[in-house]
């Protein structure tokens, strides 16, 4: 049996064209002088993403060197960022280098930050996951109601959520503990989160389901061995969401937790911020290692955005 | 006559197979028996219900009334995992996550098989289809024909009661299709397989199927085996299904003519053989159905049937085309030729046409069955 | 990637889990504070005296975020978690009494003598104490040794001081009212009356409004002052005198020498700032725990003030403290208390919370040049629509029988269109949801529901009365007030629909533009690009915020200094509804775009490669091909994400709150920063705020309904 011609190296496909199609002709334009638009368009693509760049980082460099300055808040005026008084002490204060069980106690919270981020993320993801693909592939009573249940509780705002939640968790138990909270941040992040998700599975084919069903996979069995590693992508955009949530999060956990151990890093920071005053060099150099894991985990978890696995397994 | 005949055991067995999407009707009662070793097509227009019904019979869609019975076994209210049946998709959907070798092996690993096993059975698959030096690539970084011949392998390993094929030519191109359209028949023998493949492409049908079922609005309006159907159609759908370029029909009426009954219609007169049609009577309305390649240019001695303007002249080569009307307005007919003639004749030429009566085609002009 | 996230979940709930409530020790005392740096060293070393004379008893401390105290503290409290004993300014103390945070202390606990009246009063409510004065905390003039060898002891002499050029003769936070009054009781002025009434709208208040205009004028004082300009001003030298408390010595350190001295007079009259007495006071469990008795009673000894007076450089209220050697020392502390002398006690008042907003209105239309006859008058408008009663109660029976009936009217609908046969094919669904649902049930929908239930009550919340629609009915008739006037619902809205079609368009061009330029493979670099895209969003946005509101300055911010590198005039930023607006939505789009990249990226790996390659042979340009094959292959997972973006800006509270404020005079605010403003700043009427939240959620509701309808998703 004759194969076809070896990979497909970098020929156009001709599916979606009817026979006896003529194809319109290339334009000009790109046979001349290709190499040097193409060295155009790539320049002009990076000068507006470094113009995009500029524009994320300057701010941040503001709030680094007030991190890295000794003397205050002493960086108004001007357009540089340019710490005074160049000094790492903001960032010792932050971390708790002189005070006895200073650094202990930071590395306690900066873990309790860590504990409840990821837990947030992966009790997102588990309890989003199934949920938007009952949603995606079956049609079930009560999923148009679900649907807009869901959307409405992105809209309103929480007003005064602080108390009832204390007490719900406190009628369940989990007040002052971290999987309290971890649980009311991942169910706060699941609605977002099963639309998201409900969004990506509809785009992976169903033959693929019905492949492994035929092959001899219950529903759940093709869920989980097939359309999941499929959906790596969104649920890795998923997962760092949830994390996000949780990461930066300031008033819940301040209100939920009561033992300085178990405090997040954002109730850390904000304890800089007084009502009168506030200690800005250490409060921008928290707010700046406060960033640091964030970057490191969506630095992780981004290479799974790019990987595109759902080409190649359905024709076309 | 057919091959695998009534002898051999049922291997797949659907009775009165109803389904309905809503409000809508996709299969309304129908029939469908497989010998164990048969190759049955479901050919049909789009819409028909040959997909519907394939799914039906791996479980994917539940049917509302009806039975399935596989190997001796209802299967009608079972998941399809636990039917024993392998499907190939138009699509192929093969595991974009999974290696070509994890793909093979897929199946086999849900049914909890040794790992012994699953290695060598996907050894003897690859061998068979000449996938070992693809074994561990990913889906997409194979051509299009790789990825067929993978989504078979897959059916293969699982060495199921029963085979079901959607369409799986439709996205390769004409060249390899023919290719492929062999190999799949050729594996079939081999294996012993039993088969029951959908399409839309009569070619297809024509040369793969052991039995042929052609479906229209959720019926199967007729089955046998494909010279049979060919020759016999049952009804005017199967008739201008089947034969490329379609059958002409022209609506006409029987009338009383020298010589008994013929049918008029179009300046085309036509004899009506009482042998072949013995139910027939003056008055009633008809469609004439005349195939290109049993219209032969008049010569003397035949009769002669009607006589058409040339139109378009289609010249492949080995045959010619010729299209042309009787009356405008009217239908136009199209007619084969033989090289021979086919060098004479010129556009706006007269054609006078005769047929061997054997080879009329006539249908109730309501029903659209067939007379005889 | 399953067993090492399986592993870790359980591990982690095995942790968190064991870090539950500590069983209670009956020889313990939970003590709650925000204190930071000095006084917080002071509040341990007390702690530490106290546990060192009492053994086998300990003490608690937890410091709490300043901005998270009152919220912790009235979620606790009345339900008998928290602390046994907190502290806290007294000017909260009426709030805590109606909301039963605070409980009456009994008798013997306080040493009456040891205090003076204003202390003792500050900390009790029609003669009961309830707290245990600590310390107080009023303002004072630093001089700047070098500039002012003399320190001025009137206003006009300040103003003639010969200055280097660049320095201004005073700075201090002229646009808030807490400092204001100083110079208004100068002219007998007060913001609250006796009588609750708005004082401030008086001949005393046109006059000090009008100095306050003069001084800015003359540049006697820096605009948009801001606590850390006006640090940052005296530390640097370019502030001959501040005005401040004691709070700022801890960040002057020894930047600069200088004096403390009473506030000069204006006029002859002496300015006397306002005084807040910060007190230890006991919540209702704390009352019955008898070592938290004895720690209160040992927070009011001398020994205990010493402590905090020399650590903590507290301007402690107990009287003999004063004639310890350490502290008699210290001039600067010497120099509070002798102002504190003065000081007059901020009202505890209800009333008194919803006047500073009104002021805080006034003087920001002042300095921006208004008339201070009408700023105050509108101000005072402002005052008593915050103030009016709340409506009057009604009778539940109506609406429970409308609940009832539309209950009802709902399970009859939902079982006449399900059948046995749909739900039945429907439980396998169910598995794939139940946890979703009862999580989002329980810890989401039902706390809404609570909050959306006390839209119909008013008053407090220990003393809520059923009004019925009442509330629904003020927000949308303005309160009597004019219809697009300020402070108005459909005003609020226009603004906030604004705000949300700006921020929209932005965050998806921007991050569709980026997400697309990323994902392509000739970028080199994109994971760094990608990584450094998405700071925005990493830093706390609450850092972010605020040094965008630095950047936006209008003397000191660097935008202003961008735009003077290309000749454009400083812009005073928020002193126009416009430039406000850009500053927000600004910030609010920087902080929003990495969003929107990622979500672009996640979705664009959906689309195959070879639709786009097709699209390419066809003749499309980039564009073309951006326009007609991208873009609607994204639109199926952007949607979800762009809709939920929308919804997230219509109640973005926390840029608006932070960067404008609602500057100029609340034109920039949205609806749910004046949600929380009610509910916050305007005595706490909750059931008002929460009533603007279900109307928030209606109005949200009925636009997504119909932008569906309009696009007709699939």
């Amino acid at each position: 049996m004759s194969t076809n011609g070896g990979d497909r190296g970098g020929k156009a496909p001709r599916w979606g064209r009817p026979a006896g199609e003529t194809r319109k002709e290339v334009s000009t334009r790109s046979v001349r002088g290709g190499t040097q638009s193409l060295l155009m368009t790539r320049l002009a693509t990076h000068l507006v993403v470094l113009v995009f760049v500029a524009f994320a980082l300057y701010p941040i460099l503001w709030v680094l060197s007030i991190a890295l300055s000794s003397a205050g808040l002493a960086t108004h005026g001007g357009v540089i960022p340019i710490p005074h008084g160049l000094t790492l002490d903001n960032a010792r204060t932050v971390v708790g280098v002189g005070r006895p069980g200073g650094v202990a106690l930071f590395a306690r919270q900066l873990t309790s930050s860590v504990v409840v981020s990821l837990g947030t993320a992966i009790v997102g993801v588990i309890v989003a996951t199934p949920a938007a693909y009952a949603l995606a592939r079956f049609r079930f009573v009560g999923a148009r109601a679900a649907e807009r249940g869901l959307m409405a509780t992105q809209m309103f705002p929480a007003v005064a959520s602080a108390v009832p939640l204390y007490l719900i968790l406190d009628a369940l138990h989990l007040l002052d503990t971290r999987l309290g909270l971890v649980l009311v941040y991942a169910s706060t992040a699941v609605p977002f989160a099963i639309f998201q998700l409900r969004g990506s599975f509809e785009t992976i084919p169903i033959d693929l389901e019905e492949a492994a069903m035929v092959d001899g996979a219950t529903r759940f069995q093709a869920f989980v061995r097939v359309v999941l590693p499929a959906a790596r992508p969104a649920i890795a955009v998923t997962a760092l969401f949830c994390f996000m949530a949780a990461w930066n999060e300031f008033i819940l956990a301040a209100t939920l937790l009561s033992r300085e151990s178990s405090f997040t890093l954002p109730i850390v920071l904000q304890r800089y911020v007084g009502e009168h005053d506030a200690a800005w060099g250490p409060f921008a150099a928290g707010a700046v290692l406060v960033s640091a894991p964030v970057m490191v985990f969506f630095y992780l978890v981004q290479k799974q955005l790019v990987a595109g696995l759902t080409a190649g397994g359905v024709k076309g | 006559m057919e091959r695998g005949e009534t002898e051999a055991p049922l291997r797949c067995e659907a009775r009165g197979l109803e389904k309905s999407f809503g409000k809508t009707a996709v299969l309304r009662g129908v029939d469908l028996v497989v010998p164990d070793g048969g190759f049955a097509v479901l050919v049909g227009s789009s819409g028909c219900g040959k997909s519907t019904l394939l799914r039906s019979l791996a479980g994917l869609e539940t049917v509302d009334a009806g039975t399935i019975r596989i190997a001796g076994r209802d299967v009608t209210r079972l998941p399809p995992r636990d039917r024993d049946v392998a499907m190939v998709f138009q699509s192929y959907a093969l595991y974009p996550h999974l290696t070509v070798r994890d793909n093979l092996a897929f199946g086999l690993k849900m049914h909890g098989a040794a790992s012994a096993d699953i290695a060598s059975r996907v050894r003897e698959v690859s061998a068979m289809l000449g996938l070992d030096a693809l074994l561990d690539r990913l889906p997409k970084e194979l051509s299009g024909g790789q990825r067929q011949r993978v989504a078979m392998g897959r059916a293969i390993a699982r060495r199921p009661k029963m085979f079901l094929f959607d369409e799986p030519l439709s996205n390769l191109d004409a060249a390899l299709r023919a290719d492929v359209r062999v190999e799949i028949r050729r594996l079939h023998d081999r294996l012993g397989a039993t088969t029951v493949y959908v399409t839309h492409d009569q070619v297809e049908a024509m040369t793969l199927a052991d039995t042929l079922w052609v479906m229209n609005h959720g019926k199967v309006e007729q089955s046998g085996a494909p010279l049979d159907v060919y020759e016999h159609p049952k009804t005017r759908f199967v008739a201008t299904f089947l034969g490329s370029p379609a059958m002409n029909l022209i609506d006409g009426t029987l009338k009383t003519g020298s010589g008994g009954i013929v049918a008029e219609g179009f300046d085309v007169t036509v004899g009506v053989d009482p042998a072949r049609f013995t139910t027939v009577a003056p008055g009633l309305d008809v469609t004439i159905g005349l195939r290109p390649h049993d219209l032969v240019v008049h010569e003397e001695g035949m009769a002669r049937i009607g006589e058409i303007v040339i139109d378009v002249v289609e010249a492949l080569g080995f045959e010619t085309y010729v299209h042309g009307w009787t009356r405008q307005p009217g239908p136009t007919l199209i007619v084969r030729l033989d090289a021979d003639h086919a060098r004479r004749v010129r556009i706006g030429e007269h054609l006078p046409l005769s047929i061997d009566k054997a080879k009329v085609h006539l249908f109730d002009r309501t029903s659209g069955l067939a007379l005889a | 990637m399953n067993r090492l996230a399986q592993a870790m979940s359980a591990a982690m709930l095995v942790g968190a889990l064991a870090s539950c409530e500590n069983s209670d020790d009956a020889r313990t005392v939970v003590v709650w504070h925000a204190y930071r740096g000095d006084e917080e060293r002071a509040i341990e070393r007390v702690a530490a005296t106290f546990e060192d004379r009492h053994p086998g008893v300990r003490v608690e401390l937890l410091a709490v975020p300043f901005e998270a105290y009152l919220s912790k503290l009235e979620a606790a409290a009345p339900h008998g978690h928290g602390p046994d004993v907190f502290i806290d300014a007294h000017t909260r103390l009426g709030a805590y009494e109606e909301t039963n945070v605070v409980r009456a202390l009994p008798a013997g606990i306080i040493d009456d003598d040891a205090y003076d009246a204003p202390s003792l009063d500050a900390s009790s409510k029609a003669g009961v104490h309830f707290g245990v004065p600590l310390s107080t905390k009023c303002v004072a003039l630093y001089t700047n040794v070098a500039l002012l060898p003399d320190p001025p002891s009137t206003l006009e002499a300040l103003e003639q001081v010969k200055l280097p050029a660049g320095v201004f003769p005073l700075a201090y936070e002229a646009d808030t009212a807490y400092y204001h009054a100083a110079i208004l009781s100068a002219f007998g002025g007060r913001i609250l009356g006796e009588d609750g009434t708005f004082a401030f709208d008086s001949d005393s208040g046109v006059k000090s409004l009008e100095l306050l205009q003069k001084l800015s004028r003359d540049h006697v004082i820096p605009d948009e002052p801001s606590g850390s300009l006006v640090t940052q001003l005296f530390a640097s030298g370019n502030a001959a005198a501040v005005i401040g408390g004691p709070w700022l010595r801890a960040d002057l350190g020894h930047a600069v020498r200088y004096r403390v001295v009473p506030l000069p007079s204006i006029a002859g009259s002496r300015m006397r700032p306002m005084l807040t007495v910060e007190a230890a006071m006991t919540t209702p469990h704390g009352t019955e725990n008898p070592v938290a008795l004895d720690f209160l009673r040992f927070i009011g000894s001398r020994d205990a003030a010493i402590i905090l007076a020399e650590t903590g450089h507290q301007v402690v209220a107990r009287n003999d403290a004063w004639s310890d050697p350490r502290i008699a020392g210290d001039d600067a502390l010497v120099a509070f208390h002798e102002a504190a002398r003065d000081a007059i006690a901020t009202p505890t008042s209800a009333r008194m919370q919803s006047a500073w907003v009104p002021a805080d209105d006034a003087i920001h239309k002042v300095l921006r040049g208004g008339d201070p006859r009408a700023a105050l008058a509108e101000s005072r408008r402002r005052f008593d629509d915050a103030v009016k009663p709340p409506p009057p109660p009604a009778s539940p029976a109506p609406a429970l029988v409308v609940i009832g009936a539309l209950l009802l009217f709902g399970a009859w609908r939902i079982a006449r269109a399900t059948r046995m046969s749909e739900v039945r094919a429907s439980l396998p669904a169910y598995r794939y949801v139940a946890h979703a649902f009862v999580a989002v049930v329980v810890l989401v929908v039902a706390p809404l529901v609570a909050g959306a239930a006390t839209s119909l009550f008013a008053g407090t919340r220990d003393n809520p009365r059923y009004v019925g629609f009442a509330n629904y009915a003020a927000i949308l008739t303005a309160r009597g007030g004019d219809l697009l006037g300020h402070g108005s619902f459909y005003l609020t809205l226009l603004v906030t629909v604004l705000w949300t079609v700006l921020n929209v368009v932005m965050h998806v061009s921007i991050g569709v533009l980026l997400g697309v330029l990323l994902s392509r493979p000739v970028m080199r670099l994109r994971g760094v690009y990608r990584a450094l895209l998405v700071l925005p969003w990493a830093v706390p946005s609450y850092v972010t915020a605020l040094a965008w509101k630095g950047m936006f300055h209008r003397q000191f911010g660097a935008v202003n200094a961008l735009l003077g590198f290309v000749g454009v005039q400083p812009v005073s930023w928020f002193s126009k509804f416009s430039t406000a607006l850009t500053a927000n939505v600004t910030t609010n789009v920087w902080l929003g775009f990495p969003f929107m990249m990622v979500v672009t990226l996640g979705a664009l790996t959906s689309i195959s490669k070879e639709v786009l390659e097709a699209a390419e042979v066809d003749g499309c340009t980039r564009f073309q091909r951006f326009f007609s094959v991208t873009l609607p292959l994204l639109r199926p997972a952007l949607l979800p994400a762009v809709v939920l973006g929308a919804i997230w800006t219509f109640n973005m509270f926390n840029v608006v709150f932070l960067v404008s404020g609602g500057e100029p005079d609340g034109s920039t605010d949205i609806l749910v920063s004046d949600a929380y403003r009610w509910a916050f700043t305007r005595d706490a009427q909750y059931g008002y705020a929460a009533a603007y939240a279900v109307l928030i959620f209606g109005l949200l509701w009925l636009m997504t309904r119909a932008s569906q309808k309009l696009t007709r998703r699939s």
